[in-house]
């Protein structure tokens, strides 16, 4: 994958600040702000460049575009995980996890499609929505299981002398979201990990922090502002009454 | 592909600065009158306070010096790396679930090998480089989760920053229930130097007359957001509940005594290292202008392995060093010896320190050096979403350095049933920049894009701090075989929980829940397992305080009753933690023995 800009102007202090919509007067706040601190989160991650894989091919590449897609998909408010390039972070995951972990999501991968095939005679990336949510149905029953197994490894024997034992993780983003639930089969595995993974990678996009959840921190404020009930006030944001 | 400068952070300048500082600071190389062991809360203080009374003084940081202008990477994004603020691939944190069940020593995992560096919990993109290798710093025993930082300035680079005072009821906790000891001083002896650093540093909190959490000297303090002020509504109503603004250690309204620090521009993210020093952080609250004083010197790189005993006069003629990258061993005297190198390993020390005269370990006649480990206990925790701000436009909900609290408000004013002492909650609510509840939601689509979306704001979550009855049982030893990386013996833990913690915990959840669901929270989830002991990195009481001798290490102003001129400036030396966060106290109470110390050397008794 590539996130590189050759034609981009570098950021600048002064851009980046404009692009925050702080004045000339913030920058008298900021006496130890780096210019590189600055310039990466002003940064615009705007790539429209071929990927460049290090472990999917590019069938492969392409059943995870549409799958990461199938997860977060675009709708009225915000693109979905295609255009916020998860399954590029999905390549970059695989090529830094265990070798065993990689391999077994691979085969998950595989399974998938035959699984596709074996249903709807087509491989994933052409199934339509209701073909997806029928697969999905199946692959997911563990997220609303009555009785989700207990994840072992936080049945703390508070007071037991430790017994030795692999590591635990055992998702490619390690603990994040591992105790979703007992999983089973390979598909089932496979689904979860898949979508904790496109959570983090749609997320921590620019897309899905911007556009999607419309996220307003991260910014110069001189006073944290709050819900203005706090100032006796009604909020105009949650509709709450001031009290009495 | 280009460098991914979130992992091609310069560090070269810095690193040659502190290899040529160390080269340069040796044993004869010049006269000083204190030796404050480590840079953290407790040595910056112990060396701010000596150095700004004309005191000559000799800090010894294990680590490197820290570039405060370029290390705290305060506004970053996520997507300013395609891995996301993930570790680099050859470092490898340990998740929750293995400390319970990987052997120890953790770094020692054959699973591991392939990792250049093994990092606690803690160890995440912001604080990869300051947070220790488990490879080089071993421990063994009991699961503990121990966190270290050797970097100038220590922990305090990425601390939690909540700044909450003990009170009476800690101070006297054992006059109220029956258990275990009083501290030898009280709440009138601590209020003073508590407004002293509150006055230096800053602290943000609202005055609240609570007799559980002692009113501070206090700038500006946090305002709640729409979520929180549904919460708090309901909170309140609970007899003896209060949800209140976090008090913590960052200066909100700025303070005229400093140069380095700015006052705080409401980013939130403080935990990564504040680039403006708003936050407390010991390089530039206390390192820096201590140095400017000309009369202290910095050694980075100095991990130091004893204190050395003067057999005829049976008092520390100074500190025993190896040099971190060259190994050279050296002796730096001083008339005093200040450890500040953090509970355990201040206590590892003087484990380390035997002689004739002190065969179990300086200043532990008493044998109890390294009993009565405490921290607190944490956990259980509650989330659920507030139904008025179900789909609501996000608001600016995370701009501040601090998230509310609940006091204490069990065995406050009544008794209850199962255990003895408290709990306080933090938390808070409204929308952050991850959101992490999505690992929760089921579904896929556009039905679980939506319902993220509609959550988003809506998130209210408190989690659980809880005290760990000091007990001697609970205690670090020096291990018999394992050294460090610098032939050191690493500490053996011998430290559970025991049953007033366990139905404390569960307590705590049934109270987080039952908060939740007053406030007409929707999605309540619960989660009532407990961390692994060390999670909150508030250890305390390995060598702990009192008047006799024979039942404790120090006396109460925290120098050993067997060597009249060794201090403690951490929190070694606390009887019994509470449930407050650690820091303020150990600034506090740093400060009140340095002001013991001048005193004692103006007198020639040191």
């Amino acid at each position: 994958m590539s996130t590189a800009r050759p034609n981009a102007r570098p950021v600048t202090r002064r851009t980046a600040l404009k692009t925050l919509g702080a004045g000339a007067g913030a920058v008298a706040l900021l006496p130890w702000l780096s210019e590189e601190g600055l310039a990466a989160f002003a940064e615009v991650q705007k790539t429209k460049a071929a990927p460049v894989l290090k472990v999917l091919t590019p069938a492969q590449y392409a059943t995870v575009e549409a799958l990461t897609e199938a997860i977060i998909p675009a709708d009225e408010r915000s693109p979905g995980a295609k255009v916020a390039r998860v399954a590029d972070y999905m390549d970059l995951l695989l090529s830094e996890a265990e070798p065993a972990l990689r391999q077994r999501w691979l085969e998950g991968l595989t399974a998938l499609d035959a699984e596709s095939s074996k249903r709807f005679a087509r491989p994933f990336v052409r199934l339509d929505v209701t073909q997806v949510d029928a697969l999905f149905a199946d692959i997911s029953r563990y997220e609303t299981a009555k009785a989700p197994v207990a994840d072992p490894a936080l049945d703390i024997p508070r007071n037991e002398e430790p017994r030795p034992k692999p590591p635990q993780v055992d998702t490619l983003l390690g603990d994040v979201g591992r105790h979703a639930g007992g999983r089973k089969t390979l598909l089932e595995e496979f689904f979860a990990d898949t979508k904790q993974a496109t959570i983090h990678g749609y997320y921590t996009s620019e897309i899905g922090i911007h556009q999607e959840l419309r996220y307003k921190g991260n910014k110069i404020l001189l006073e944290f502002v709050g819900c203005e009930t706090v100032e006796g006030r009604d909020c105009p944001h949650c509709g709450q009454k001031a009290e009495a | 592909m280009p460098a991914d400068k979130t992992l091609d952070l310069d560090l070269t300048a810095i690193t040659e600065e502190s290899r040529r500082l160390a080269a340069t600071i040796k044993p004869g190389s010049g006269k000083w009158d204190v030796i404050v062991v480590g840079t953290g809360a407790a040595g910056g203080m112990a060396a701010f306070q000596l150095a700004t009374a004309g005191v000559k003084v000799l800090a010894l940081e294990a680590g490197r010096m820290i570039d405060h202008r370029a290390e705290y990477r305060t506004m970053e994004w996520p997507y300013a790396s395609p891995r996301r603020s993930r570790l680099p691939p050859d470092h490898r944190a340990l998740a929750v679930a293995e400390y319970n069940f990987l052997d120890r020593p953790y770094g020692n995992n054959p699973a591991f090998a392939k990792y250049k560096k093994v990092e606690s919990y803690a160890g995440n993109s912001f604080t990869r480089n300051w947070v220790v290798n488990e490879k080089e710093h071993p421990t063994t025993g009991t699961p503990y989760s121990w966190v270290r930082a050797r970097v100038l300035g220590g922990k305090t680079s990425f601390w939690g920053r909540v700044a909450i005072r003990y009170g009476p009821l800690q101070f006297k906790a054992a006059s109220r229930d029956g258990y275990d000891v009083d501290w030898p001083i009280d709440y009138d002896d601590v209020a003073p130097y508590y407004d002293k650093v509150d006055m230096l540093l800053g602290c943000s909190g609202t005055k609240e007359g609570l007799v559980q959490v002692p009113d501070g000297i206090y700038q500006r303090p946090m305002k709640f957001n729409c979520a929180e002020v549904q919460f708090k509504r309901a909170v309140d109503k609970f007899p003896g509940r209060r949800f209140i603004p976090g008090r913590c250690g960052v200066t909100t309204d700025g303070i005229l005594n400093n140069r380095y620090r700015s006052r705080c521009l409401g980013r939130g993210r403080c935990g990564r290292g504040c680039d403006v020093n708003a936050a407390f952080h010991s390089p530039t609250a206390l390192i820096l202008p201590a140095r400017d004083t000309g009369n202290l010197t910095v050694r980075p790189y100095s991990v130091v392995s004893e204190v050395i005993l003067d057999e005829t006069t049976g008092r520390a003629a100074g500190v025993r060093v190896i040099d971190a990258n060259t190994k050279e061993v050296m002796d730096f005297k001083a008339r005093v010896v200040v450890l500040g190198a953090g509970t355990l390993d201040s206590t590892r020390i003087l484990l380390n320190s035997r002689s004739a005269r002190h065969p179990q370990g300086l200043g532990n006649a008493s044998g109890l050096l390294g009993c009565y480990l405490s921290e607190h206990h944490m956990g259980p925790r509650g989330s659920g979403f507030i139904p008025t701000r179900l789909g609501a436009e996000p608001t600016l909900d995370d701009g501040r350095p601090t998230a509310p609290y609940i006091p204490r408000f069990r065995n406050v004013t009544d008794k209850h049933p199962d255990f003895i002492r408290g709990y306080h909650f933090q938390g808070g609510g409204g929308a952050f920049e991850y959101p992490a509840f999505a690992h929760d939601t089921p579904g896929w689509g556009k039905g679980f894009k939506s319902s993220v979306r509609k959550h988003y704001p809506a998130l209210i979550s408190i989690g659980g701090f809880g005290e760990v009855l000091p007990k001697k049982e609970n205690r670090v030893s020096l291990d018999a075989e394992v050294k460090d990386a610098w032939g050191i013996p690493v500490l053996r833990f011998d430290y559970r929980f025991s049953d007033n913690e366990i139905k404390m915990a569960k307590d705590m959840g049934d109270t987080a829940e039952e908060m939740l669901r007053a406030a007409g929270a929707e999605d309540v989830k619960i989660d009532r397992e407990m961390l692994p002991p060390g999670w909150s990195i508030h250890e305390i009481g390995t060598a702990r305080m009192g008047e006799d001798p024979r039942t404790s290490v120090t006396n109460k102003h925290c120098r050993l009753h067997d060597v009249p001129n060794v201090f403690f400036a951490d929190a070694a030396p606390f009887v019994s933690g509470g449930t407050q966060n650690t820091t303020w106290s150990i600034l506090a109470m740093c400060w009140r023995t340095m002001d013991h110390l001048k005193e004692q050397m103006r007198t020639g008794e040191v």
